[in-house]
């Protein structure tokens, strides 16, 4: 009898195994050696020099360091450009979508496309239409009177121009989002306001966007935590230029570790910004668990 | 004076017609009840006079006035939703608040109706509560005095009570009564249980596949039903039937089924001729138990005694026909034996077989 349950459960750990490995190689031991890295001066240049502990030197320097700040603040305003507007278009798409009109399933399907493409082919076809002189989007300006504008090119305009190249592929993921739970709301309440005549304004902001809120919250930490890791669009883009103008925290460990080499800075800054994460996460739980409990109260 | 009227209305889906040609006059002050089984077109008949659905024939007044095309907030109407729709995150007090904001009253005449509408409901002391943080019970109260803030000339309630467990209902259908009473307001209500609507109703319409099958007060639709359909459907438990047969004898016609016969009435010996196929119909109370051999009785075997209380359900057969008979508890027989009944010559219903319509 117990002979059996222990072969059963040495079978079960071989079964297991390959997976465990696999966790343990591509995120475990990666993640531990970063850490380990953290404290370390490693000179990806110099790669046969020892790698010396140096204490939090390298925490100190990231937390010091201008280029960090400025990286960290680079990335919330992106964040707050692309997710405010998002949550604005992508509830009115979502509004426009759920109406009982022909073809809208076609539509609604068709606007989701943005959303599938990977970031990388995203940032390719931006870089059509933002291009300084051959590109359309100066084109179709200039056939209004308006422009050229210097789009990836200055440093006024770059990071609006990473925004918007963002909002035209994320905009649908808070569309689709927000149409399902539209959808799934119950048809009476709005049947009885509409007996009672309160104005459509009326119904959408007392009526619709409470019960919304739960769903667009969620949508929000979704999003939150893939926008604070942006990456793909702007390496196509600007590659964090003109200057530091849309260097965000991923371009910024990036340029510590393989443009400078300095992989015990990058390692270090790659914890700060997951230390950041977390708050940001635990924050949004928080609310998110606050207002739902507002609505069943 | 008319409050609402339906004068030939239609209602279409594409090519189904689910409601064909409804014509109903209700008086203004009338509690009057559209009952019908499950898909009668009891609710989409409702919604059409709400203005949720659209009228695709016929014509629609409410107090007077044509509103085919009027908007149902313009309708002075309030409706009772099943479930009870009310506005999940606001508060008892919101959901009334919200209910009157389209009508831009003053904040003292608001104040006002909602205190009243919570003192009559009951409801003072849950004003500050969300749905989620009451009873069935209560919010179908909440439910009732949203609508009734808003003194609306038309009351419209579909199936209020079918949430609610069987106590419950019992004790919020007398509140819709006792609040009725005290408002006078015409009220339509939509059920499928024919004990709300006897209960409730000053004026009960039959619906049968989006037709009217009788309207009537419960005292009529209970007594004289017009045909089988209203027979079968109003009354618990429903009404017993018989095939018989129109035979010749010596006294006169009788109708016969094989184990016994009872003499047509005067009034019927016009129209039926020997041959013809009728349905007898019996309510379970128009049944007694009557002594060995009085005049008229007829010898049934006692299958199955279902003890009420006051009183007892009896399962009887003749042959092959089963029927119910319901009598006083302490006159109950014991199971598997032989009694006579009687059947109250007043209690008689006959029908003609073949279209099922009174005689
Ligand atoms: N939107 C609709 N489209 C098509 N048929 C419908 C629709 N709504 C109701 N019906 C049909 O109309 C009939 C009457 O429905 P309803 O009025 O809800 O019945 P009741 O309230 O008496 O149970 C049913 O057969 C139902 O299937
Ligand atoms: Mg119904």
């Amino acid at each position: 009898m117990n002979h059996t349950v222990s072969r059963d459960r040495r079978i079960a750990l071989v079964f297991l195994l390959p997976a465990v490995v696999i966790l343990f190689v591509t995120t475990i031991y990666p993640m531990l050696y970063a850490l380990w890295l953290s404290f370390r001066s490693y000179d990806l240049s110099k790669p046969f020099i020892p790698r010396v502990f140096v204490g939090v030197a390298n925490y100190v320097e990231v937390l010091s360091s201008q280029a960090f700040l400025h990286a960290l603040l680079t990335t919330f305003k992106l964040m707050a450009m692309t997710l405010s507007v998002q949550v604005v278009l992508g509830v009115g798409i979502a509004l426009l979508v759920t109406q009982k009109l022909p073809g809208m399933a076609v539509v609604r399907t068709l606007l989701l496309i943005p959303m599938m493409i990977s970031p990388v082919i995203v940032g390719l076809v931006w870089l059509f239409l933002y291009f300084p002189e051959l590109g359309y989007l100066n084109y179709f300006l200039s056939l209004v009177g308006i422009g050229p504008v210097a789009w990836i090119t200055s440093t006024g305009w770059a990071l609006t121009a990473i925004a918007i190249a963002d909002i035209w592929q994320w905009t649908p993921f808070f569309m689709m989002g927000t149409a399902a739970a539209l959808q799934s709301l119950s048809p009476e309440p709005y049947e009885a306001a509409r007996i009672d005549g309160n104005s459509r304004f009326d119904v959408f902001r007392y009526i619709t966007l409470p019960q919304l809120k739960p769903v667009i919250i969620s949508l929000l930490f979704l999003r939150a935590i893939d926008a604070f890791k942006i990456y793909d669009i702007i390496f196509v883009l600007t590659k964090g230029g003109p200057a530091d103008a849309t260097e965000v925290i991923s371009l910024y460990i990036y340029r510590q570790s393989f443009t400078f080499w300095r992989m015990g800075v990058g390692a270090a800054a790659s914890f700060v910004s997951l230390i950041i994460i977390t708050i940001l996460i635990t924050f949004f739980f928080k609310s998110l668990q606050r207002s739902q409990a507002a609505l069943a109260r | 004076m008319s409050s609402v009227t339906l004068r030939n209305v239609v209602k279409r889906y594409g090519q189904l017609e689910v409601v064909h040609g409804i014509n109903l006059e209700i008086d203004e002050g009338a509690f009057v009840v559209l009952l019908g089984p499950s898909g009668c077109g009891k609710t989409t008949t409702l919604r059409m006079v709400a203005g949720l659905e659209s009228i695709s024939d016929g014509q629609l007044e409410i107090a007077s006035r044509v509103v085919n095309d009027v908007a149902p907030k313009d309708r002075q109407i309030a409706m009772v939703f099943q479930n009870y729709a009310l506005y999940p995150h606001m508060t008892v007090r919101q959901n009334m608040e919200f209910a009157l904001k389209p009508q831009k009253l003053a904040d003292g005449e608001v104040d006002r109706r909602i205190t009243e509408a919570s003192r009559i409901l009951g409801l003072e002391p849950l004003l500050a509560r969300k749905p989620a943080q009451l009873s069935g019970g209560q919010r179908q109260r909440v439910a009732m005095a949203r609508a009734m803030v808003r003194t609306p000339k038309v009351f419209l309630f579909d199936e209020p009570l079918s949430n609610l467990d069987a106590k419950l209902r019992t004790q919020v259908r007398l509140e819709i009564a006792k609040l009725h009473k005290r408002l006078g307001t015409t009220v339509l209500y939509v059920t499928h249980d024919q004990i709300e609507a006897m209960t409730l109703a000053d004026k009960i319409v039959i619906m049968k596949d989006g037709h009217i099958e009788q309207v009537g007060s419960p005292e009529e639709v209970f007594a004289s039903p017009k045909n089988l359909f209203v027979a079968t459907f109003i009354g618990s438990p429903s009404m017993n039937l018989f095939q018989m047969t129109v035979e010749q004898a010596e006294l006169g016609l009788l109708l016969t089924s094989q184990p016994f016969s009872v003499p047509v009435p005067s009034p019927l010996l016009s129209k039926l001729s020997p041959g013809r196929q009728v349905t007898l119909g019996v309510r379970p109370s128009d049944i007694r138990i009557a002594a060995k051999g009085e005049p008229g009785s007829f010898e049934a075997r006692v299958d199955v005694v279902e003890y009420l209380g006051i009183e007892a359900l009896l399962n009887l057969r003749i042959g092959s026909q089963e029927f119910i008979a319901q009598v006083a508890a302490a006159e109950r027989p014991v199971p598997d034996q032989d009694v006579s009944v009687f059947f109250n010559p007043a209690g008689l219903h006959f029908f003609d077989s073949q279209s099922g319509q009174a005689l």
